[in-house]
């Protein structure tokens, strides 16, 4: 008996709980690259026999029990099989601190390995990187797009990485509580980046990856109940929980991109942007006067959720705080967001300028936001011949099929001639 | 698991008076007392300066001794200790009770 192929499940479970099956075996194995291997071996030995034997019914429960066999078949054929075998057969918990101090949440494997990837005494620029290819089981090629470097570079950073975690005997766990500030930069970068993905990911056909921002949104909770009085945690929480309230205006009944000047504001989660609101201010409480980055990013979501509609947004507040951003981190990225809120508060002209001062920074040049944002100035300007050449431009860059739907309605609306 | 802890000193390390010598040594004796307190297994020396060392260079079977060290740095190992510690962060934790500014510590090959 053939049952219906699982394939959109199997896809589903890989993107929901490959961290929990690699965390599970990590612990037991205390060997990341043998327990990346044996994780992939389950989910290939899924999409084998789940169209035959149909899903089980504990189908995380059945990876994990699959990877675990893979993992001792692979052992069996390394010479380390003596050494390791007992560590499968009795997990060591020896190390197992409780950073919680008795608080009632309990990490889980996810976090764990975050704190594990981002131990300070791996390369930073690996940290994050690694964090994201075994939390999300991401392809490689996708991470090194992410840091704008080729494939080689990023699989010979992330297999570096591991062989130290390995080597050096960095510990598997989450930090003591004291331990914590040296590693939670990256920590929340991870997390960040993880939403950040997951709402704009530039490749594929998809702009919204409703998993990675579940991932995050999961993670941050988890930060805020273990360091209730770290602001930035805060802070980021804060910024995911706006977003997601956002999330059900983001789209029409076709599933395409609704941007935020067009958004029906009633079908915001009002629920969660009290929650998120609430979080910003005792976030900028806690930051005490001296807002990190993802206070700033939090307090600018806040104002745009506060306003009754695009226009009554208080774009002089979001320009002074884009400003207080680009004095303490500042980034092509934030620039671009910047020159935006300049146009929304100074008209198109003073946009297009600010626009055309960063259209030579080679980090913005391949991204289509810098064009589509040269696109709509020039529009506003009513200079339409210009603007559909900047949306061509942003149409050659963009690696989204959403974004490029959204790209060619700009076009579509332009006036025929000027 | 086996680490080693190298302690760099600035190259003129061993310029420094017999007094100020007298001072380091004494601490790294009290660091090796605490060692020994908490059960740790180790061992741990403290060097001469590189201006004794001695390189050998093998090449097609045939050796060269010249003087010096190996390469010239501005800093340059001065001791080291190798201990026993259940992971990194238990032997980073050890590292810091030891009395030195510039520290490596380097797993051993098991």
């Amino acid at each position: 008996m053939t049952h219906p192929l699982p394939d959109a499940t199997i896809a589903a479970l890989y993107e929901r709980e490959w961290a929990r099956v690699l965390g599970t075996i990590t612990h037991l194995t205390r060997d990341l690259e043998l327990a990346e291997d044996a994780t992939q071996d389950a989910f290939i030995a899924a999409i084998d026999s789940w169209p035959q034997s149909g899903i089980p019914t504990q189908p995380v429960a059945w990876l994990i029990a699959t990877a675990k066999r893979k993992a001792i078949d692979r052992l069996r054929r390394q010479t380390t099989l003596q050494r390791k075998l007992p560590l499968l057969i009795v997990p060591d918990t020896t190390h197992d601190d409780d950073p919680t101090d008795g608080d009632d949440v309990i990490p889980d494997e996810t976090l764990r390995l975050i704190f594990t990837c981002c131990h300070p005494a791996l390369a930073p620029d690996a940290r994050v990187a690694l964090t994201l290819r075994l939390i999300t089981g991401i392809p490689t090629a996708d991470i090194a797009t992410l840091f704008l470097v080729s494939e080689p570079t990023m699989a010979a950073r992330l297999t570096r990485a591991k062989r130290k975690i390995q080597i050096a005997g960095i510990p598997y766990r989450v930090p003591p509580k004291a331990e914590m500030p040296a590693r939670l930069p990256a920590v929340l970068q991870v997390i960040f980046l993880l939403f950040t993905n997951g709402h704009g990911a530039r490749r594929g056909p998809e702009f919204v990856r409703p998993t990675h921002i579940h991932h995050a949104e999961r993670l941050a909770r988890m930060l805020v109940a273990l360091l209730p009085d770290d602001a930035e945690a805060t802070a980021l929480l804060a910024l995911i929980v706006l977003a997601e309230a956002r999330r059900p205006a983001r789209h029409d009944a076709d599933g395409e991109l609704i941007l935020l000047p067009d958004q029906d504001r009633r079908r915001w989660n009002h629920a969660l942007i009290a929650e998120g609101l609430a979080r910003t201010r005792r976030a900028l409480v806690l930051s005490a006067g001296d807002p990190g980055p993802y206070a700033l990013e939090a307090a600018i979501a806040a104002l745009h959720t506060e306003a009754s509609s695009y226009d009554a947004t208080d774009w002089e507040q979001v320009v002074s705080l884009y400003n207080m951003m680009m004095d303490r981190a500042p980034s092509p990225l934030i620039a671009l967001s910047r020159a935006v809120a300049l146009g929304e508060r100074d008209g198109p002209a003073v946009m297009l300028t600010e626009v055309d001062r960063l259209a030579d920074d080679p980090a913005l040049h391949a991204y289509a936001a810098l064009h589509i944002a040269r696109g709509d100035a020039l529009a506003g300007l009513g200079r339409v011949t210009e603007a559909s050449v900047a949306f061509e431009a942003a149409l050659a860059t963009s690696q989204n099929a959403q974004e490029i739907r959204s790209i060619q309605r700009r076009l579509a609306r332009l006036p025929r001639s000027s | 698991m086996k680490y080693m802890l190298m302690i760099y000193d600035p190259a003129d390390y061993w310029d420094a008076t017999e007094d100020e010598q007298t001072a380091d040594y004494e601490q790294q004796v009290s660091f090796s007392a605490w060692l020994r307190e908490q059960g740790i297994t180790f061992i741990g020396e403290a060097l001469q300066s590189p201006t004794t060392s001695t390189t050998l260079r093998t090449r097609d079977g045939e050796t060269t001794i010249t003087d010096g060290p190996f390469i010239e740095l501005k800093e340059v190992l001065g001791g080291f200790y190798l201990f026993d510690a259940p992971d990194l962060d238990a032997a980073i934790a050890i590292a810091k009770r030891c009395p030195a500014a510039n520290i490596e510590l380097r797993p051993v090959w098991e």
